[in-house]
């Protein structure tokens, strides 16, 4: 294209024209990744909230703030119940959570209950027929509905169903919209 | 001076050439950010990127006898139903599993039916990793695409550049005229054998 523009020019006036082009070749090579980085910032900004990539490690019995609140493990049990498939195990994990800000719907949106095992699978809540929640015991999304104060302290947990292999170094966490791509990971409870 | 302006041009012209050819040579954006296909064959367990499949069975039937809301319904088709029963696992996560596409020998492609509503062993699947789910996918098509054809499935119906499990169903047995050996009047989607519970194959 610039071939076609670059005409009929008179001899002296092509040093600085040639100065210029090597010029602009350098600026593209700057331009180029620059104006990548602008157009993926947006999406890679949305990717990085949307995914629990890094873990914080937390102790049992340690209280951890996330997402302005206080949160500790408060128990995690496994068992046969309810209606389950074969080689698989219900468990319920529970958290205990001290409300710091009480935004929860901005705090905690996209809240995720998950279990990790040593192998880095990752399991989500699963409801059993015939399991259900302590009484006094609130999922993640109706925790952020329930209009809780700054001190209160709420109990919220869930169900999972996890195979049988898993069992033995299955460690519970929480991911939040405010906090990703960080999230919670709890020491299991001391047998 | 000439020769230079005869160069350009030549250069533009080839540019045009060149640029025209390749917009209509080169394969569509759609079809480069499309779904990569993992091969399997029936009865195979074949992995995807995020949940693994294995295709157990695929029964046709001329009706499908469904329960809605405490009420019996009879489907009928005036092609065939095909119920295609499947093992799914998620691999590394909980997901979902939720395409299912019934690819016919020429390439024509039948999207599951979205007339049974929503059924707890319908798409889309929820899965998770180490424990298997059984998961149904049915549809309606044409007697004659059945030789040759190959179920595919995906997590989701818009997912570029994410693998989609693509079986072929050589293993279906078909009479000479293509039509599948075995075509039932009516299939009870209810019934106790298509309810195995969660788990069991």
């Amino acid at each position: 294209m610039n071939a076609v523009s670059t005409g009929p020019i008179a001899g002296e006036d092509r040093q600085p024209e040639k100065k210029w082009r090597r010029r602009s070749l350098v600026a593209l090579a700057i331009l180029l990744p620059l104006t990548l980085a602008e157009t993926s910032n947006d999406s890679l900004r949305e990717w990085l909230h949307g995914e629990d990539l890094i873990a914080r490690d937390v102790d049992f019995g340690q209280a951890v703030p996330f997402g302005g609140s206080d949160w500790k493990l408060a128990d995690l049990r496994g068992g046969k119940a309810g209606r389950l498939p074969d080689h698989a195990f219900a468990v319920i994990a529970t958290f205990s959570v001290k409300i710091g800000d009480p935004d929860l719907q901005k705090q905690w949106l996209g809240c995720k209950l998950m279990l990790t095992d040593a192998a880095g699978r990752r399991w989500l809540p699963d409801a059993i027929s015939g399991v259900s929640l302590p009484a006094g015991v609130m999922s993640c999304t109706s925790a952020i509905f329930s209009s809780a104060r700054k001190g209160d302290t709420i109990t919220i947990g869930d169900t999972f169903i996890v195979p049988e292999d898993a069992v033995k170094t299955i460690r519970p966490a929480v991911g939040l919209g405010s906090e990703r791509p960080w999230f919670l990971r709890f020491q299991r409870p001391p047998k | 001076m000439r020769i230079r302006i005869l160069g350009n041009l030549v250069i533009l012209a080839s540019t045009v050439a060149l640029s025209y050819g390749m917009q209509v040579s080169k394969p569509h954006y759609a079809d480069l950010t499309a779904p990569i296909p993992v091969d399997g064959a029936m009865r195979d367990t074949v992995r995807a990127r995020s949940f693994d499949v294995r295709l157990d069975k695929v029964v046709f039937a001329r009706a499908l006898k469904t329960n809605q809301f405490g009420q019996e319904r009879s489907l009928t088709t005036s092609g065939l139903w095909a119920v295609v029963s499947t093992n799914l696992t998620a691999t590394a996560a909980s997901t979902t599993v939720a395409e299912g596409t019934w690819q016919g020998p020429t390439g024509l492609r039948y999207h599951q039916t979205e007339r049974l509503g929503y059924r707890q062993d319908m798409p889309p699947h929820g899965v998770d990793p180490g424990l298997e789910k059984r998961g149904l996918f049915v549809f309606e098509i044409p007697p004659d695409q059945i030789r040759g054809a190959s179920l595919l499935i995906a997590a989701r119906q818009f997912a570029p550049l994410d693998a989609q499990a693509r079986i072929s169903l050589d293993g279906v047995p078909t009479s000479a005229d293509g039509q599948p050996a075995d075509v039932l009047p009516e299939f009870d989607l209810d019934a106790p054998q298509a309810h195995t519970p969660q788990g069991k194959s």
